[in-house]
């Protein structure tokens, strides 16, 4: 009889469990990368004390600067690590300078200047050991207040999980490199590389020039250690790099290469616009010729790749002189006759240019293993920056590169 | 939920493979076999119009299991079930409890749990986007009456069930080149974005076949 109760107990559960829930049912999850908007109060970032850390392994390189023998490679909204570099063959991991919003420098001098969101800062680094804060240039990068209350708005690249269907429409925004690209002063910017061909802090006449996707700020920095903002200048849209030449400034944008007098440094203006049809390009010149790589790549979608010589004899008339095509270009060094050309995925390219109508007839290498995406040719080395890290080859005798070492990243920029 | 599913697939096979290895050197009267098909009926999920379609489809169960006692036996049963467009392989633990005398019709209960494969389903990958299915845990509770052959030890058998199967639906588009990786826990690597589509499937089963 006892069987019978138990399987009455069950039929009894059972049914209660069947007729509690009969139709099917779906719960949804939407996760997905975004740049969150984060607001920060500019007081509370100005409150902050900055102390010089010990040594950080190196995470998603950014900007690299050569000082003396020093190396200083930025990572992204984080702040500046620190590198002896006095043997090319073993850099030293020294320090690490916290900077919340950083994503450029330059050295003037004894003085490095670096961005904290809307501020410019100075530090004294004659001494390594004892790096100070010296200035604070305050609201000059101000793209980035979001209203006048001295609240800030940077972005944040994050993975977000809701059960949300409207989520595209939720605070952040759906990440795509566009995105990406136009909050460039977030982590995921590619704005990696430099010092070399894709620099967007350079000095030039006891200037210093910084330019974002649309201005260029001009600060008197004659007194290296007292920088003072002068103006800003509007560009256009699309701004990616700054070089300096002589007197000139020369700007790579995704439509075409700005040329500018700077000649009177304080207030440059424009003397012609190069333009082309819409890629990303990276700018190095020397006396007589612009050389250009325009490449094909997400930001710049309609793009062709190849590298272009454009003759800037006449500044106010710029004219290409021959392109030469190229799988797909990104950053590019030249030092002396010597182009170096990051060919992302497909490696690195060595070249002879002291013909420039016959450049493909004079490579020198091409390391197909090297996949790289900026270069800086150093006074000591050579230094390519790609997924193995920051990596840098002896090139004293140009046609023959010799690899001298690699500082080992996590999250090391993608070659694409 | 991805990495948990496969992990319970893993275990159930080898559940299934311990008790085959059981049941071949055990003696024929031990082991036991029902082996059903029928049809699953549920209400499908809500339109837009808050309207529910109903749901009817194929059910084919197959249970294999030992003889603990009289009237208890424990297995492992798997089969096919079809839910809309989603094919659907069940496998799972079960037990079946018997009421009634030897040679005379016999009400039964029975009771499985486990999981539910979608391997039957593709998965699609295009340049941008993955989809794909994965399986997830299953439980049907039955009630039945075996009517037993005049000759012989098998019996037609007539149950009526429950099912509970729930089934994961995924969506992801692919990071595209060049774009920067973050480290995350939430997403698999080279996706910028995952929809998953958690499908609970409630239906009432009703099956008719042979038992031995």
């Amino acid at each position: 009889m006892k069987s019978i109760y138990t399987f009455k107990a069950f039929l009894f559960f059972l049914s209660i469990w069947v007729l509690s829930s009969c139709h099917d049912d779906i719960t949804t999850t939407y996760t997905y990368r975004t740049m969150m908007p984060i607001y920060l109060e500019m007081s509370d970032v100005r409150a902050r004390v900055f102390t010089t850390e010990p040594a950080k392994p190196l995470d998603n390189p950014g900007k690299i600067y050569i000082y003396e023998n020093y190396l200083f490679i930025n990572e992204p909204t984080k702040g500046i690590h620190i590198l002896d570099n006095s043997n090319p063959s073993n850099p030293i991991n020294l320090s690490f300078i916290p900077i919340e919003g950083n994503v450029d420098m330059a050295v003037n001098g004894s003085i490095l200047y670096a961005d904290n969101y809307v501020d410019l800062l100075a530090f004294d680094i004659s001494k390594i050991g004892d790096i100070k804060l010296i200035k604070r240039v305050e609201d000059v990068f101000t793209h980035m207040y979001s209203h006048d209350t001295g609240e800030i708005i940077t972005f944040q690249d994050t993975v977000i999980s809701t059960e949300n269907p409207t989520w595209q429409r939720e605070s952040g925004w759906l990440m795509d490199a566009r995105m990406s690209f136009s909050a460039n002063f977030s982590a995921a910017a590619q704005s990696y590389g430099t010092g070399g061909s894709m620099a967007r802090f350079t000095l030039s006449n006891q200037h210093l020039y910084a330019v974002d996707e649309s201005t260029l700020r001009v600060f008197d920095v004659e007194t290296p250690a007292d920088p003072t903002f002068v103006k800003p200048i509007d560009l256009g849209w699309g701004i990616e790099t700054i070089f300096p030449f002589q007197d000139k400034l020369f700007i790579g944008s995704n439509n075409g290469m700005h040329i500018y007098d700077a000649s009177t440094p304080s207030s440059p203006t424009r003397m012609a616009l190069y333009e082309h049809i819409q890629a990303c390009d990276p700018v190095v010149v020397n006396e007589d010729y612009a050389f250009v790589t325009l490449r094909n790549g997400t930001s710049c979608w309609n793009g062709v790749n190849e590298l272009q010589v454009i003759d800037i004899e006449d500044p106010y008339q710029p004219k290409l002189k021959k392109a030469y095509s190229m799988l797909n270009p990104h950053g590019l060094g030249l030092a002396g006759d010597f182009l170096y050309i990051a060919e992302g995925v497909h490696g690195l390219k060595s070249f002879n240019v002291s013909d420039v109508m016959s450049i493909d007839q004079n490579q020198l290498e091409f390391l197909t293993n090297l996949k790289s995406v900026d270069l800086i040719p150093g006074p000591n080395s050579l230094i390519v920056i790609g997924p193995d890290g920051v990596c840098q080859f002896d090139y004293s005798n140009p046609s023959k590169l010799k690899k001298l070492s690699c500082i080992k990243v996590s999250n090391p920029v993608n070659v694409y | 939920m991805f990495i948990e599913t496969n992990v319970l697939k893993t275990k159930l096979l080898f559940f299934c493979f311990l008790i085959f290895s059981a049941q071949s050197l055990a003696q024929e009267k031990l082991y036991f076999n029902q082996t059903e098909l029928g049809f699953l009926y549920g209400k499908g999920l809500e339109q837009w119009d808050g309207n529910r379609e109903k749901r009817m489809d194929v059910s084919f169960l197959t249970f294999h299991g030992a003889r603990i006692s009289k009237n208890h036996v424990v297995g492992f049963s798997t089969g096919f079930d079809q839910y809309d467009e989603i094919s659907v392989i069940p496998f799972a633990l079960g037990w079946r409890g018997f009421m009634g005398k030897s040679g005379k019709p016999k009400i039964f209960a029975g009771f499985d749990l486990g999981g539910g494969s979608a391997v039957l389903e593709k998965k699609v990958k295009d340049e941008w986007n993955k989809s794909w299915y994965e399986g997830g845990f299953l439980v049907s509770p039955s009630l039945g009456i075996s009517l037993p052959a005049k000759k012989g030890k098998s019996a037609l058998s007539f149950s009526f069930a429950y099912k509970r199967q729930q089934i994961s639906q995924f969506w992801g588009t692919f990071i595209q080149p060049g774009s920067q990786t973050i480290p995350n826990e939430l997403l698999p690597p080279g996706f910028s974005s995952l929809t998953e589509n958690n499908l609970l499937f409630r239906s009432f089963v009703f099956r008719t076949g042979i038992m031995f």
